[in-house]
């Protein structure tokens, strides 16, 4: 039995290119079908606006607007151009209930999923809670009944979350990212090998993915 | 894009010669995909050498 292909993803829950990319990913290798090799997907952190205030009052555009200094009528444009986007990728952005907000918690939270063995699960959770719930996803609170949504138990999850225990594998995977020259997200490793920048169409994901089979059958052979 | 867009995009370039500015130090073969595909970085979505774009 071969090793799984392992797929190394960086990404932010405030992204919201990073749960296009994931649908994108998600399609490419259901398009495969049968030939779909084996995968290992785990996440990575990635924090895109640390300096986001936890409970920040306003919508996305007052935060793109007026935190950031951009056009609102620019920041309108943007936000309907990639709800629309989301929209071909099968996702109900809803960006007047988003809530702004810092996600470290939220990466912490992931590496306790993936402790738990629970981290696809915990990540679908909270992109879906992120972008097209409004729900926060900042606050211990919150993130606890997230937690349990995806099948964690709520009082370790808890405990995880206040204890800061994991927020040192948080700060390893920036790290890591920055020694990899990784700027922007998403960002795919796949088999430790291929980098793949953005949110890719699925065709290029079930391109790269046989590609590496391929190129595993022929070492063997 | 189509599928035959995708198979001639996957064509990859070395991280040390001629990648994305993003992976100009990456360990990785970078795959060059689709040259519309978005990025993040701070509080600015973009295509990579594109104009910039937003959350």
């Amino acid at each position: 039995m071969s090793t799984p292909i392992k797929i190394d993803i960086w990404s932010d829950i405030a992204c919201p290119w990073c749960y296009i990319g994931k649908r994108h990913f998600e399609a490419g290798v259901a398009a495969l079908g049968d030939d779909a090799p084996e995968i290992e997907v785990e996440y990575h952190s990635f924090e895109l606006a640390p300096d986001t205030p936890v409970d920040f009052q306003g919508s996305e555009i007052d935060f793109l607007a007026k935190h950031k200094g951009m056009p609102a009528e620019r920041v309108q444009q943007m936000l309907q151009h990639v709800t629309g986007v989301a929209a071909n990728a099968g996702l109900d952005y809803d960006f007047d209930a988003l809530q702004h907000t810092k996600t470290l918690k939220a990466h912490e939270l992931l590496h306790f999923a993936k402790s738990e063995g629970r981290q696809l699960e915990l990540a679908e959770r909270l992109f879906r809670a992120y972008f097209t719930e409004g729900r926060h996803v900042g606050r211990v609170d919150d993130l606890v009944a997230l937690a349990a949504d995806a099948g964690l138990d709520a009082d370790a999850a808890r405990e995880a979350l206040e204890s800061g225990r994991f927020a040192a594998a948080v700060q390893a995977d920036i790290a890591q990212a920055g020694a990899y020259g990784i700027n922007g997200v998403p960002f795919f490793v796949i088999d430790g090998k291929y980098g793949v920048s953005g949110a890719q169409p699925a065709e290029v994901f079930g391109q790269v993915l046989t590609q590496v089979a391929g190129e595993r059958d022929g070492a063997v052979a | 894009m189509t599928a035959a867009d995708a198979a001639s995009a996957v064509a990859a370039t070395d991280g040390s010669s001629g990648a994305p500015a993003e992976a100009s130090v990456s360990p990785f073969t970078m795959v060059t995909g689709a040259p519309g595909a978005m990025v993040c970085e701070g509080d600015v979505c973009f295509v990579p050498g594109a104009g910039a774009d937003a959350e």
